[in-house]
């Protein structure tokens, strides 16, 4: 591992949270996972507002968005990302308990980059976790701008 | 005597272009023969009467021969008539008698005798002519009477209520329809106005219907009007206006048709329709309603499903070796419980899906789909011994993936009741190829089931083998009726206990593809 780019988890459910954080950990990709608690937490972290004032001056390598979050949804967060010139190019994973197909047609015709189901079953979870943070994290090429740990 | 001169006198003037030639000629000839015969007579009459020294009415008699001439022969005839009368008389009663020679005394005699027998002949032409054209008037009149009443009964046949009305709106005409549909009879009828009498209501002010009349000539609008009996009628009227040859308008033609009925219908199917989309909206919210249920099922549910199973991983590796047998098997349970969860939920799902999805119909190749369902179906049993036999099969219209669903979930099924047996036979084919529809089967050597709950095997979460034997939600079988349900088809089951068991499903052949 070369580098390691920065995770954006955006999830509300603090279980979420801890389970996901589990399985990056797993695969040593927790390190650089900065986690917001809704959609309005995450776009204040994108756009250096509320807490994230001072953060140091890089896109996320990729953002893991769930659908269903409090004050801004994930749709509308994956909308305000990609109709934006500074954070279109930042790659979008939409991390969901949903089957719903409206919101995977919806989610790609927004520009999504993919479209995971969180399986049921854990060892399932954690694989699924880990291929993505080894792929967006570590495999995955970023677009310039974005932190990467060397 | 008139009378019988009758056709002579009317073929004299206007001969009846049928008549035939002979007959005509025939008549002139009497016509003719008219004047001799009257002068003649004349003259015996003058000379008789002069026998009788009665002096001086010779003149009378032959101005009475010419006005009986000219009366009923006409002009020419006439004309004979007071030559022959003026040679008779100068020959019988002019001195000298029996001679044709005249004085120059006599001439004022002769000229004033001519005149006279002109304005006699003329006088009676001018009345013969009046008569002719009064007789010729009242002809006319019977024709058209004769017409008119023609034209009355035969408007008595027709079922149309017509009846007239002049320009003060007072019946002039009432026909049997009339009668039939608003009870008074013609006689009470004709006379009265005829909207005092049916109670006119208008849909528009009346004077912009008159207006409408006279521009146009005609109007056509619902009425109401109340019949004899009281009930009130809705009508459809269709007013025509007649004008005289002035173009003075003088009266109007009304043909009102009882629509009462129609109108009552057309009521009640609008207020059935107001029903019907009262009943839509609120079908489509209880379903909007579903689909938030769904989608919260879908998002909710599924998430403190998760972490069960997530914290049970957790615990079971972090506890490794620390755990008895027992404990193991418990945390086992868990999860092998909520990974059932997960499975019902998701099928559960999938099921609602159907119900509510648009489907989207194109001509689906059913060879195609077959196998790529065998091809899923039989992917987690690569050691099953298979023996397939599939049919070719048609093409139709429907839902591509929803058919793929319903052949996966038939063909699954006989592959996963087939386990017990060494070699499983899965059949699939077309039973009935007609214009109107297709029935498929898919017919397996399994275990079967008992006929005895065919009607259980559809339903939702109903299984007929333990879950031991079988796995399985219960929710196959009736996701692929619900599919088959939403093409128009129809599915049944035939089978016995441990003799296998053969699935039918059709698929309506409608013309013509939706998108």
């Amino acid at each position: 591992m070369s580098s390691l780019g920065r995770i954006l988890l955006v999830e509300d459910d603090p279980k979420d949270v801890e389970l996901t954080l589990t399985a990056l950990e797993e695969y040593n990709l927790a390190n650089e996972v900065v986690v917001a608690r809704d959609g309005e937490e995450a776009l204040d972290y994108l756009y250096y507002r509320g807490n994230y004032l001072r953060r140091a001056g890089e896109n996320p390598a990729v953002l893991l968005l769930d659908l269903k979050l409090p004050k801004v949804n994930g749709l509308e967060v994956l909308q305000q990302i990609k109709s934006d010139q500074n954070l279109k190019l930042i790659p979008v994973v939409i991390l969901t308990s949903s089957h719903e197909e409206k919101d995977m047609v919806a989610s790609y015709k927004l520009g999504v980059n993919a479209y995971v189901v969180k399986p049921v079953d854990f060892h399932e979870f954690v694989n699924a976790i880990k291929e993505l943070g080894i792929f967006w994290a570590v495999i995955n090429e970023p677009p310039p701008g974005s932190i990467k740990k060397r | 005597m008139l009378d019988c001169w009758r056709p002579m006198n009317e073929a004299s003037y206007s001969a009846p272009p049928d008549q035939p030639q002979s007959l005509r000629r025939r008549h002139a000839f009497l016509r003719y023969l008219l004047a001799p015969l009257s002068v003649a007579i004349a003259t015996f009459g003058a000379l008789g009467v002069d026998r009788l020294h009665v002096r001086d009415v010779e003149v009378p008699f032959f101005l009475f021969s010419l006005a009986l001439t000219s009366w009923y022969g006409g002009a020419g005839p006439a004309a004979i008539g007071l030559l022959l009368s003026v040679l008779s008389f100068d020959y019988f009663f002019v001195e000298p008698i029996y001679s044709l020679n005249i004085t120059s005394s006599d001439l004022p005699y002769f000229f004033i005798f001519t005149a006279f027998a002109l304005l006699v002949t003329w006088f009676s032409a001018i009345r013969r002519r009046v008569e002719m054209d009064l007789r010729q008037a009242r002809d006319r009149l019977q024709i058209e009477v004769a017409e008119r009443t023609q034209q009355a009964s035969l408007l008595n046949l027709t079922h149309d209520t017509i009846f007239v009305r002049d320009m003060s709106d007072i019946i002039t005409y009432w026909n049997r329809g009339a009668q039939e549909l608003y009870g008074w009879t013609a006689e009470e009828a004709v006379g009265k106005r005829s909207h005092d009498l049916l109670r006119t209501l208008f849909p528009a002010p009346i004077e912009a219907i008159n207006r409408e009349l006279l521009v146009k000539g005609r109007w056509e609008g619902e009425l109401s009007h109340t019949k004899r009996d009281g009930a009130q009628l809705i009508v459809s009227g269709r007013w025509a206006l007649q004008r005289d040859d002035r173009a003075q308008p003088v009266a109007v033609l009304e043909t009102n048709n009882d629509i009462t009925e129609r109108k009552r219908r057309e009521l009640e199917v609008s207020g059935l329709n107001e029903k019907l989309g009262e009943r839509t909206a609120e079908l489509e919210s209880i379903n909007k309603e579903l689909e938030a249920f769904a989608y919260s099922i879908s998002h909710d549910l599924r998430a403190p499903l998760r972490h069960m199973a997530g914290y049970t991983q957790l615990l079971k590796r972090n506890t490794a070796g620390a755990l008895n047998e027992k404990s193991q098997r418990y945390v086992a349970m868990i999860l092998e419980s909520s990974q059932k969860m997960g499975n019902l939920i998701d099928d559960l799902l999938a099921f609602s899906r159907i119900g509510r999805a648009e489907t989207h119909k194109t001509m689906v190749s059913l060879d195609q789909l077959v196998q790529e369902a065998i091809s899923e179906a039989g992917q987690d049993v690569p050691e099953r011994k298979i023996v397939w036999k599939v049919a070719a099969l048609p093409s139709c219209l429907g839902d591509r993936s929803m058919l793929r669903l319903a052949l996966v979930n038939l063909i699954a099924n006989a592959v996963k009741f087939t386990r017990t047996r060494d070699q499983a036979e899965i059949e699939i084919g077309c039973q009935e190829q007609s214009p109107n529809q297709i029935v498929l089967f898919v017919k397996d050597n399994g275990v079967g089931f008992d006929m005895k709950y065919v009607n259980k095997l559809f339903g939702v979460f109903q299984r007929l083998h333990p879950a031991e034997a079988f796995e399985g939600t219960g929710i196959g079988l009736a996701t692929v009726q619900r599919i088959v349900h939403r093409h128009g088809g129809r599915i049944w089951a035939d089978g016995a206990v441990g003799d296998g068991a053969t699935f039918y499903f059709s698929l309506p052949r409608s013309q013509g593809v939706t998108a």
